[in-house]
């Protein structure tokens, strides 16, 4: 586990070469309005390649200070708040405490949506005409978002959601419902529901960015709906996704998931 | 054979799945390959056959054991995928014969697929579950719902990465030969299995597949395994995969966490608990 978030911290320094410069990014979209972007031979927007962010959100969303393995970042909330109801301000809380045991992502859970968008691991957008991939480094997960009419199967619920797409404009706008209510937002412990309706908005802004803006649209939870925005970085230097498998990664290394099985936590035997 | 349980459950899992879910489906949306028989392969808007779409591997018991084996406990019987050596056995040196044989009397529980570790290349092709193929321009993307593994194979003309990286999945880089897509992959860690029955890998490994539409359902696929540090000779395995035409199916989540231990908790053939580890 330390290993991993030790690496997580190079990893992310690595990219963003001074965080707090890129915190400061985090919270504008890069591009001017008169960017056009390429279209795929298909005629759509070309979100192709290899991405990543420059942010600490997978830590916290919320503007924050440092604190133990949390690098300090200024936000990608719209507004700097969370509109919790009152009990989820307190779940929040005690996830935060907890978060050491509790965040999925330190079992090496799958981080689902949106949280895999800004894991400090790199994800491949590919397309179709009749379809958006999205896959992850990160316990190699992948998203499949149909931009055809494909008919949900009803009460399945996921990790990732699951997610349909459509174009709007210049823009892949993804709506997500089905949800497991077991991921968390980040690793502070901001957190949704099952109820989550998730809709994700992907504009390029420059060669080199995509704006990337998501709603989150909770009613169990939150007193309203509220936004985030980030821009996801090219990773030209990448010619493919690699593998990152967090489980076998830290077993191999004879290191125990804190929290990700009940023996560990001198349970079950 | 306890080692069978892992497959026996995942497989009533995905019956469970498929009468569960499909049961409560909406209307079907027509394939974007365009299901149906044709008489050539259909083509993707870059000219290219299109092999999109879902499909299902016909390998019969090869999940279990891909040389031909009679019926044991959960095991169902099977004549293999192996078409050449024409033993239909796995070409092994004297000393992988005896390091597979150990594995398979000894350690099945050691199968990385039971741990939900990637299965690797080729035997993501014959879990028994379905994958997806996609063909964005530049690469051809299968999508396995088996431990929902991706694998984004480059026909662009790209080398293999570094060989000081090795993945459960390896590299893969393809071409298309006339109507086939042949793709070929190195940079394997050398722990992934080919079945349940402890025929291992190492990081010596090279694949090369090939994907043939022979009908408008069909793909022929074959895959021809070199290792030149356990097998005497390349060897190859074969069988069909078939387009899944059930009409609104596509992939769900599958959410095996890697590292699974609760075969741990299970006990071996004479009751004892597992507890050995393979050396």
């Amino acid at each position: 586990m330390k290993s991993r978030t030790i690496r997580l911290l190079v990893l992310t320094c690595a990219l963003a070469g001074s965080a707090s410069l890129i915190a400061g990014q985090a919270a504008r979209q890069t591009g001017s309005p008169a960017y056009k972007p390429p279209r795929t031979p298909d005629g759509q927007p070309d979100l192709q390649g290899i991405w990543q962010v420059r942010n600490t959100a997978n830590w916290d969303v919320l503007p924050h200070g440092s604190a133990y393995r949390i690098p300090s970042g200024l936000g990608v909330v719209e507004g700097d708040a969370i509109p919790y109801q009152p009990w989820a301000a307190e779940k929040q809380q005690q996830n935060f405490k907890n978060r050491l045991t509790d965040d999925p992502v330190e079992k090496c859970y799958s981080a689902g949506a949106p949280r895999t968008m800004y894991l400090p691991y790199p994800v491949q957008i590919l397309q179709t005409p009749e379809a958006v991939v999205m896959v992850s480094s990160y316990v190699h997960t992948w998203r499949w978002i149909p931009t055809i009419a494909v008919p949900r199967y009803e009460g399945y619920e996921a990790w990732m959601g699951d997610p349909r797409g459509r174009w709007d404009g210049d823009t892949l706008v993804v709506e997500s419902i089905g949800f497991n209510g077991q991921t968390w937002l980040d690793h502070s412990g901001n957190f949704h529901s099952d109820a989550l309706k998730l809709t994700e908005r992907f504009t390029r802004t420059a060669p080199d960015a995509i704006g990337y803006e998501v709603t989150i649209d909770d009613a169990k939870v939150f007193t309203r709906p509220w936004k985030m925005r980030m821009p996801l970085y090219l990773r030209a230097d990448m010619p493919r996704i690699l593998e990152d498998e967090c489980y076998l990664d830290a077993e191999e290394a004879g290191r125990a998931i804190r929290g990700g099985h009940p023996e560990d936590r001198g349970g079950v035997r | 054979m306890r080692r069978a349980l892992l497959l026996s459950a995942a497989a009533v899992m995905a019956a469970a799945l498929g009468s569960g879910f499909v049961a409560a489906q909406a209307p079907a949306t027509s394939s974007p390959a365009g299901a149906g028989s044709a008489a050539k392969p259909p083509r993707t808007s870059d000219g290219k056959p299109n092999l999109q779409g879902y499909w299902n591997n016909q390998a019969g018991a090869a999940p279990w054991d891909i040389e031909p084996h009679p019926a044991s406990f959960q095991v169902p019987a099977g004549d293999g995928v192996i078409v050449d050596p024409p033993d239909h056995r796995i070409p092994y040196q004297p000393a992988a014969l005896e390091r597979r044989n150990e594995l398979r009397d000894k350690y099945a529980f050691e199968d990385p697929q039971a741990h939900c570790a990637p299965s690797g290349v080729p035997r993501q092709t014959y879990t028994p579950f379905g994958f997806q193929i996609v063909q964005p321009r530049g690469s051809v993307v299968i999508l396995y719902e088996a431990e929902h593994v991706h694998r984004v194979i480059r026909t662009d003309g790209s080398v293999h990465v570094p060989a000081s990286v090795r993945l459960w999945s390896g590299d893969s880089v393809g071409h298309w030969e006339g109507d086939t897509l042949v793709v070929e992959s190195t940079n394997f860690n050398g722990k992934t299995w080919l079945d349940m029955t402890g025929n291992f890998t190492t990081p010596a490994l090279r694949v090369v597949e090939r994907y043939t539409l022979v009908d408008a359902d069909t793909i022929q696929y074959e895959a021809t395994l070199e290792d030149p540090t356990i097998y005497t000779r390349p060897w190859k395995m074969a069988f069909l995969l078939r387009r899944n035409l059930q009409p609104g199916y596509y992939l769900l989540e599958f959410a095996c966490h890697e590292g699974e231990r609760d075969l741990q908790h299970y006990t071996d053939d004479t009751g004892r608990p597992k507890e050995d580890r393979a050396p």
